[in-house]
């Protein structure tokens, strides 16, 4: 009974031992081929030769260009669309909105505290101004660019309006408290005065500016700066749409 | 080792098991109000049926552009952030060394007032400013579209001539060479000096070479932007705190710590 019970015993732990054995070695091949041999992609996904016609990226906001990069202050608010590309700084409480292009490859561009470029404008640097001054464009504070404006290479000092589909041309500068109307072209080294409303293409004296009208300059710079609170706040800091496209990729069968 | 280095991957995992469950979590909080990104679906070369865009290996596109339908875009030439070049009801052939710039629109005709449907064709080494408009027109080599400017249906803009800042020329207008018009509507100014010709071959050469500089940032993948992202962040120095800092020098008579 004993010897039995040991033979027994002996045997199944043999069994044991040796069909544990047996499994761990299996375990192992397994593992080594695992490793060797890749999953492969269930469709194969080769980049198109010539250009890419689609990319899920989309346009990227923010361009460096060579060691310049933009700028953009915490709560600023640009929008999704837009393109800030080499020198761009903008400051606190400035909004730049949808579609605008801000483009300081060959020069500088600021947009100062509280400042608005609305949608559709296009602000560019050129490389040298006729003035001979630095070819930066630099808009200051309180400043309020109309949608579908042309800004390049021009100074805007603080508390202005730029009226929308505006042109200003290389050089130009806009003194201080002055509001150009709508659809005004500024030739290149133009000089708007201080408290004055111009308009017109090319842009001509209409009035000076009421002490009343003045002080609403900087209202309508800080109005749009609640506005673009409200945007900025609909925005999570980090954008989720990786997980899209994880999503996508699993459905494509490419690696995530 | 490997295990540490398993179990904080694991770790973070569940961390972004958490996130992901809370961001769902928020999102049925706002009800209905709530907003899922989708992926961008603009499509920078897209065809209307049988149409589609040429586009050159050499010519840079900016993501943000839209090519639509039938169009030929030369070698070298640039078409910049936000242009919209629409060739559904007719073509449009953008020759070589030619710079569209940002915001531009170039769009072609299927019916106008005069009955002609025309393609819009612009030459080699033309530069169209930024915001411009350009509705079924040809525009010859070595032109300069100006900034805002918009060129009607039928316009012809020949070889050197100059289309001003701004300026709208209407329908059926002919520019003749060497020529510089502008207002609204469009009307003769002055020629063409010697110097804003070499300037504008230059001008064409120069924005070749940008969008050569644009091209190469604009197709970085997200390692290598990663990648200089963090570059930054080591070389990271603001020109007016630099310059402050040098400013921090001791006068000349104040004795130095012995």
């Amino acid at each position: 009974m004993a010897t039995s019970l040991a033979r027994i015993s002996r045997r199944g732990i043999a069994y044991a031992l040796s069909s544990n054995l047996i499994r761990r070695s299996f375990a192992a091949e397994a593992v080594v081929l695992k490793t060797t041999e890749v999953p492969k992609p269930i469709s194969e996904v080769t980049p198109s030769p010539d250009r890419v016609k689609w990319d899920y990226r989309g346009q990227r906001q923010i361009i460096p260009l060579g060691q310049w990069l933009p700028k953009v202050a915490v709560d600023a608010y640009v929008a999704p669309n837009v393109v800030l590309a080499g020198q761009v700084t903008v400051w606190d409480g400035s909004s730049v909105w949808n579609g605008a292009v801000l483009r300081g490859d060959l020069n500088k561009i600021t947009l100062g505290f509280c400042s608005n470029v609305q949608e559709r404008c296009v602000v560019h640097a050129a490389w040298s101004s006729p003035t001979g001054l630095p070819a930066e464009t630099l808009i200051d504070r309180y400043v309020t660019v109309g949608a579908y404006s042309l800004l390049r290479s021009c100074t805007i000092e603080p508390e202005c309006i730029i009226g929308q589909h505006s042109i200003l041309m290389e050089g130009s500068l806009v003194e201080t408290r002055s509001i150009l109307e709508a659809g005004s072209v500024l030739p290149p080294g133009r000089r708007i005065p201080s408290g004055e409303l111009w308009g017109g293409n090319p842009a001509r004296f209409i009035r000076t500016l009421t002490n009343e009208e003045t002080l609403e300059i900087p209202k309508l710079a800080v109005a749009i700066n609640h506005l673009s609170g409200d945007y900025f706040s609909e925005y999570l800091p980090y954008s989720t749409v990786y997980l899209e496209v994880e999503k996508f990729k699993k459905s494509l069968g490419i690696a995530v | 080792m490997g295990t540490m280095g398993k179990a904080f991957y694991n770790v973070g995992f569940w961390i972004r098991e958490t996130g992901q469950a809370l961001d769902r979590l928020g999102c049925r909080l706002q009800g209905k109000n709530h907003f899922r990104e989708q992926l961008s679906r603009h499509r920078t070369l897209m065809n209307v049926y049988d149409k589609a865009p040429y586009v050159n290996k050499e010519a840079f596109v900016a993501p943000s552009a839209s090519i639509t339908g039938d169009v030929h875009v030369g070698r070298g030439s640039s078409i910049w952030y936000g242009c919209v070049l629409r060739g559904d009801a007719n073509s449009i052939s953008v020759g070589a060394g030619t710079s569209i710039q940002d915001n531009s629109l170039v769009h072609v005709a299927k019916s106008n007032l005069s009955g002609k449907v025309l393609p819009t064709v612009i030459g080699d080494n033309v530069t169209i400013g930024h915001s411009a408009v350009l509705h079924g027109c040809t525009v010859e080599d070595e032109a300069y579209i100006g900034a805002s400017a918009t060129v009607l249906d039928g316009a012809h803009v020949e070889k050197n001539a100059m289309v001003a800042s701004g300026a709208l020329v209407r329908q059926n207008t002919r520019i003749p060479s060497g020529e510089v018009w502008g207002g609204n509507p469009a009307r003769f100014l002055r020629k063409v000096t010697e110097e804003e010709r070499a300037f504008f071959s230059s001008l064409a050469a120069d924005y070749s070479n940008l969008a050569q500089v644009h091209a190469a940032e604009n197709t970085k993948d997200l390692d290598e932007t990663d990648f200089k992202k963090l570059l930054y962040k080591k070389n990271a120095s603001d020109a007016e705190y630099d310059s402050v800092l040098n400013d921090l020098t001791l006068p000349e008579n104040v004795p130095k710590a012995a």
